[in-house]
């Protein structure tokens, strides 16, 4: 071996490292990265990333609405047309897989990022 | 040294063309894909599964999505729908005239009925009469939250006198059912949407499919595994809307179903208190045992109606009815947001 | 020739022996496309003391082999396409003489990952997978350097004694 290789070996060991712990670092903070896809009669109508707050109204064919808040990482719908409110009253959300129903306005926001869901889907 | 030269110009040129290759071949892999529509049982259905593109998948899935419709509409007691005879035709025809009807509603009452009887009639597919005065007063509520009410003792009383479940008559050989009180009428909605889901599951496998996740309003039915062959991981949603945990924890599921009543998702506030839309048909009032039960178990149809059932009992009353059916499991959110479940349930709590 | 032919030959065999010994006992990190690369081993010495040609050749030979006994389509597209590109960095670090044997073959190793990796993204279409990159250079690193260290041993032993010059 030449000093040549092991600078060679040692170089790329610790790029890879460093690339990996940076990632493993990166992928832990699991609202970066993530966004709210807004989805209206099952057509996407826009995208949203979590970690910039942000008022969107979603306007639906049925001339009611929704209005999507982001803030501190989290979607949650904070005002709508429906008569149901279901959407209103449900929790903000941020984890991969989750999602706000509208039913009325057949409005849907869903969060991805990419990664690998913690669950398939839930039940209630 | 030239000879290297040429190698090197020949490997590039073959990666290349490799990846011409590889880009022709594009999409042949099948990766995993959601689709949801809206258009049964007043919820939202979503199909997980497998495909090679989004168009695939969506094609793949409409013979569900359609046969979902179609039982959304033979199940409907609100409206009628050209060519069909569905439950609104029979409850039309109370104390009239028995209504010949698709066999699936005949499956559908019969699987009602054991219901009735395994649960000791804690969930009642002839209590109709009752559940349309608190729909009716639900719906008025909900619009004008200002003057929401309770629907009056005394009308709860006279309409609980028309649920008596022997009055709703099957004949399996002429495909008819009569209910023999007048008054009387069907609301499959503890037991329509499962039985539907089930069916869909079945009719996934008989189109081939292996691995697809069905919840149709977070009544979830799991044919196959993942395509990875590790079980489908279900969500149990906390019943506290308020609280910052969303998921109280998961369970997996593997040609299983898992159906959750609870009393957080429809409802109506009557002078600050919370009337969900499940009614105990022995008080005539929505129960308030826990905010959430949610049962495990093979048949949809069955989970659906044992959902119900349970969540119009006592914890003990229900735990012990739960570890007297085969495969069968439950767990119960209480109201301190604990978590109770049967013996064989394999939770895995969200810490 | 015919001894060129023969040298060829015995070690195609024996490249295409050592995928089938890796296939037979995969070494199972939990990681798909991390294995030690035994075959590669033979490529060097080709590489080293017959020629670029012959060593190109050979990979050619046993991966179309391979694809064909144990692996399908797709796997072989992805050996190729690693196995090339991992070629063509050995020949390259080869010929400018910055590196001795254990270095070239960790550059092959890597570059054989890398190789992997980019027609895995263009077949299934999903930028993704080079977040797998890191774990394959770090592999590619560990398994090249055991494979140049005895790759560097068996061509030390084998030039002497090998007859086809």
């Amino acid at each position: 071996m030449k000093k040549n290789d092991v600078i060679l070996i040692a170089v790329l060991l610790t790029a890879a490292l460093a690339v990996f712990g940076g990632m493993a670092l990166f992928s832990a903070k699991s609202t970066k990265d993530a966004e709210a896809v807004v989805y209206l009669e099952g057509e996407e109508q826009g995208r949203y990333p979590l970690d910039q707050d942000a008022s969107v109204k979603i306007e639906a064919a049925s001339g009611g609405y929704n209005i999507l808040e982001i803030h501190g990482g989290k979607a949650d719908i904070t005002e709508a047309s429906c008569p149901d409110k279901i959407c209103v009253n449900h929790r903000p959300v941020n984890h991969q897989g989750e999602s706000l129903v509208c039913l009325p306005n057949e409005v849907v926001v869903e969060i991805v990022n990419g990664g690998e869901p913690a669950m398939d889907t839930s039940t209630r | 040294m030239k000879k290297i030269h040429h190698a090197g110009i020949l490997l590039l040129l073959i990666t290349l063309l490799l990846g011409a290759a590889a880009l022709s071949r594009k999409n042949s892999q099948p990766s995993r894909f959601e689709t949801r529509f809206f258009d049964s049982f007043d919820t939202v259905t979503t199909i997980t599964g497998y495909a090679k593109s989004q168009e695939e998948f969506e094609e793949q899935t409409r013979l569900l999505q359609e046969k979902l419709t179609h039982y959304h509409r033979l199940f409907d007691i609100y409206h009628t729908y050209e060519g069909m005879n569905n439950l609104k035709s029979i409850n039309d025809a109370a104390g009239k005239s028995p209504v010949s009807v698709d066999e699936e509603i005949i499956d559908l009452l019969k699987l009602g009925t054991e219901m009735y009887r395994k649960t000791n009639g804690k969930v009642n597919i002839a209590y109709g009469s009752v559940l349309s005065v608190w729909h009716e007063y639900r719906e008025r509520g909900t619009a004008d939250p200002a003057n929401a009410q309770t629907p009056p003792e005394e009308l709860i009383e006279e309409k609980s006198l028309h649920t008596d479940i022997a009055k709703v008559l099957i004949d399996e050989k002429q495909k008819t059912v009569f209910l023999e009180d007048a008054e009387m009428s069907l609301d499959v909605g503890s037991i329509g949407k499962g039985y539907a889901v089930q069916r869909l599951s079945e009719y996934a496998k008989e189109l081939g499919m292996e691995h697809l996740l069905i919840s149709v309003g977070g009544n979830v039915s799991a044919v196959g595994k993942k395509a990875d062959n590790t079980p489908w991981r279900v969500g149990i949603e906390n019943p506290d809307l308020e609280s910052s945990v969303p998921y109280l924890g998961t369970v997996e599921i593997a040609d299983q179903t898992i159906v959750t009543s609870g009393d957080y998702q429809r409802y109506y506030v009557v002078n600050g208190k919370r009337y969900c839309h499940i009614i105990n048909p022995e008080t005539g009032m929505p129960p308030e045992y826990v905010p959430s039960v949610s049962v495990l178990t093979k048949d949809s149809g069955m989970a659906d109606a044992l959902s119900t059932a349970l969540f119009n009992m006592e914890i003990s009353e229900g735990l012990e009815l739960v570890e007297s059916l085969p495969d069968t499991e439950a767990l119960w959110v209480m109201k301190d947001g604990g978590v109770r479940c049967s013996s064989g349930f394999e939770f895995h709590e969200e810490k | 020739m015919a001894k060129k032919t023969a040298y060829m030959g015995m070690f195609t065999a024996l490249a295409f022996v050592f995928s089938y010994l890796e296939f037979l006992i995969p070494i199972n990190l939990g990681i798909p496309g991390v294995k030690l690369g035994l075959a590669n081993l033979v490529t060097i010495v080709v590489l080293y003391l017959m020629g670029v040609k012959e060593a190109c050749i050979l990979s050619f030979v046993r991966i179309v082999l391979n694809g064909f006994t144990f692996g399908n389509p797709a796997a072989m597209l992805y050996s190729l396409a690693g196995g090339f590109l991992s070629l063509l960095a050995m020949a390259l670090s080869r010929k400018f003489k910055l590196f001795s044997v254990t270095g070239v073959s960790v550059l092959g190793g890597v570059f054989h990952n890398l190789g992997q990796i980019l027609a895995a993204v263009l077949v299934v279409e999903n930028a993704k997978l080079l977040y797998y990159f890191p774990v394959l250079v770090l592999s590619g690193t560990i398994a090249g350097t055991v494979i140049g260290i005895l790759a560097a041993m068996v061509i030390k032993r084998l030039d002497k004694g090998m007859e086809y010059k």
